[in-house]
């Protein structure tokens, strides 16, 4: 299943719309990052809000592409995480470390905001 | 992980090594009857005698017995009494069999508590004690006429026995009374303890009272998680000074939760860590890692306070209210 990737001002909204293959996850993240070097973006934000399930290939990936957008300086958020995924990540030990995280698309939208202008300030610190 | 070091379910346990009853322990209340081994050779010559007057002494008992009422309901059908009889017999013959070791033990011990779960009183188990007592003196007495020094002695031992059986009975009925006490205490603790209380826009408190076990760890978070989603809370002050104790099991615990909050975009201020258990938790090199933790839930609310961007400031002593002492 493709992801479509939405342009949202300077950000870009990667909303999935059901369960991934690995496959789809990895040509996620090329058009993700290509997207973000097209459009200029300065935030991203992923929304998991529909898978029930993610294992530790999804969990890399994702975070891999929040790697890859910092260095391209962009933000990403994953947003929509449900409780009982986020249980079992945790017990499996998917932490998506340093990969920043949010209730849902509005309050995504609302961190990276915040983000951005902390940077225009020049405090690049989180 | 945690969950892979669960404990031994008692099933697999004897209800004497349940109840700590080993050889050690069996030796001393042995001591204790002054039960020897010449008390064990008069029980074995006794033998031939009880299996002739077991019978007997059964068919009084249990005709005495259901002269009672209230006995009557433990033996609703004759298949039943039968049955109950039998094992009755069973039950004095192995008096006067030998081998009073550990599996004596057990199976003593096995039919104090059957009988502690279908709720026979003590006092019907010791009134029981005490008429076979009665009875089997007036056989031995009977049998042994000519020499009465060696029937004392020989009466004396099978009342030593039946005292280490009573003592084993009664041991089992205090003991599952003790258990039963302690789950229901567990239970209610565990449905009082784990309330969400929403205490400002956004923030959740958590405060947890009691053990953290595995599995009420599990129901904390689930139940944490859920009221993240509902409340949209965006930060959670989690208070653990009613836990007793903090362990390495309950610090894993409380990271995990920590984590699956951060992943629902709250964050987490653990407070309620007194300098005891600061202590501990140096001292057993418990690390939190990246949690934010306070003294108290002042400091706790206070923090998470600061975290959402409130500022809470005491208006004059004018007690004036009316305007919004938020920012």
């Amino acid at each position: 299943m493709k992801v479509p990737i939405l342009k949202q001002g300077n950000f870009l909204i990667a909303s999935i719309q059901g369960a991934l293959t690995d496959t789809d996850l990895t040509s996620l993240q090329e058009n993700l990052v290509c997207s973000v070097r097209d459009n200029r973006s300065k935030g991203v934000i992923i929304d998991v809000t529909v898978l029930d399930v993610m294992d530790s290939f999804a969990a890399r990936t994702l975070r891999s592409i929040s790697i890859m957008t910092r260095l391209m300086g962009a933000n990403l958020v994953i947003v929509g995480i449900q409780p009982d995924v986020a249980f079992t990540m945790v017990q499996l030990g998917l932490k998506l470390d340093g990969t920043m995280t949010s209730l849902d698309l509005e309050d995504g939208i609302a961190m990276l905001k915040a983000a951005d202008q902390n940077q225009e300030r020049g405090d690049y610190g989180r | 992980m945690s969950q892979s070091r669960m404990q031994l379910p008692e099933k697999f346990l004897t209800v004497a090594e349940m109840m700590n009853i080993g050889d050690q322990e069996l030796a001393r209340r042995k001591e204790f009857l002054e039960f020897r081994p010449e008390d064990e050779e008069r029980l074995h010559k006794l033998a031939p005698l009880s299996e002739s007057y077991a019978e007997a002494v059964i068919e009084a008992f249990y005709t005495h017995l259901l002269k009672f009422e209230e006995m009557k309901v433990f033996f609703p059908d004759n298949a039943t009494l039968e049955r109950v009889k039998a094992k009755q017999k069973q039950y004095f013959i192995r008096l006067t069999k030998g081998n009073y070791n550990l599996d004596y033990v057990e199976e003593r011990l096995k039919i104090g508590t059957i009988h502690e779960q279908i709720d026979l009183p003590v006092k019907s188990y010791l009134g029981m004690y005490c008429f076979y007592l009665r009875e089997a003196w007036k056989h031995i007495f009977e049998a042994g006429k000519k020499e009465p020094d060696e029937v004392m002695d020989t009466f004396f031992s099978l009342m030593k026995l039946v005292f280490l059986d009573i003592s084993l009975t009664i041991d089992t009925y205090i003991d599952s009374r003790e258990r039963t006490i302690k789950s229901l205490q567990q239970e209610a603790i565990r449905e009082l303890s784990t309330p969400v209380l929403p205490f400002r826009e956004g923030m959740l408190l958590l405060p947890i009272i009691g053990q953290i076990d595995s599995q009420r760890a599990r129901q904390l978070t689930e139940h944490l998680l859920e009221s993240i989603r509902i409340n949209r809370a965006k930060v959670i002050v989690i208070d653990i000074t009613g836990v007793a104790t903090v362990d390495s099991r309950v610090a894993n615990h409380l990271v995990q939760t920590v984590e699956a909050a951060r992943l629902m975009g709250a964050e987490v201020v653990i407070s309620g860590i007194s300098p005891e258990i600061a202590l501990t938790m140096v001292t057993l090199g418990i690390d939190l890692g990246p949690v934010h933790t306070v003294g108290d839930l002042q400091d706790g609310i206070e923090h998470a306070e600061q975290l959402l961007g409130y500022r809470v400031k005491k208006f004059a002593e004018t007690g004036k209210t009316d305007k919004g002492d938020r920012v």
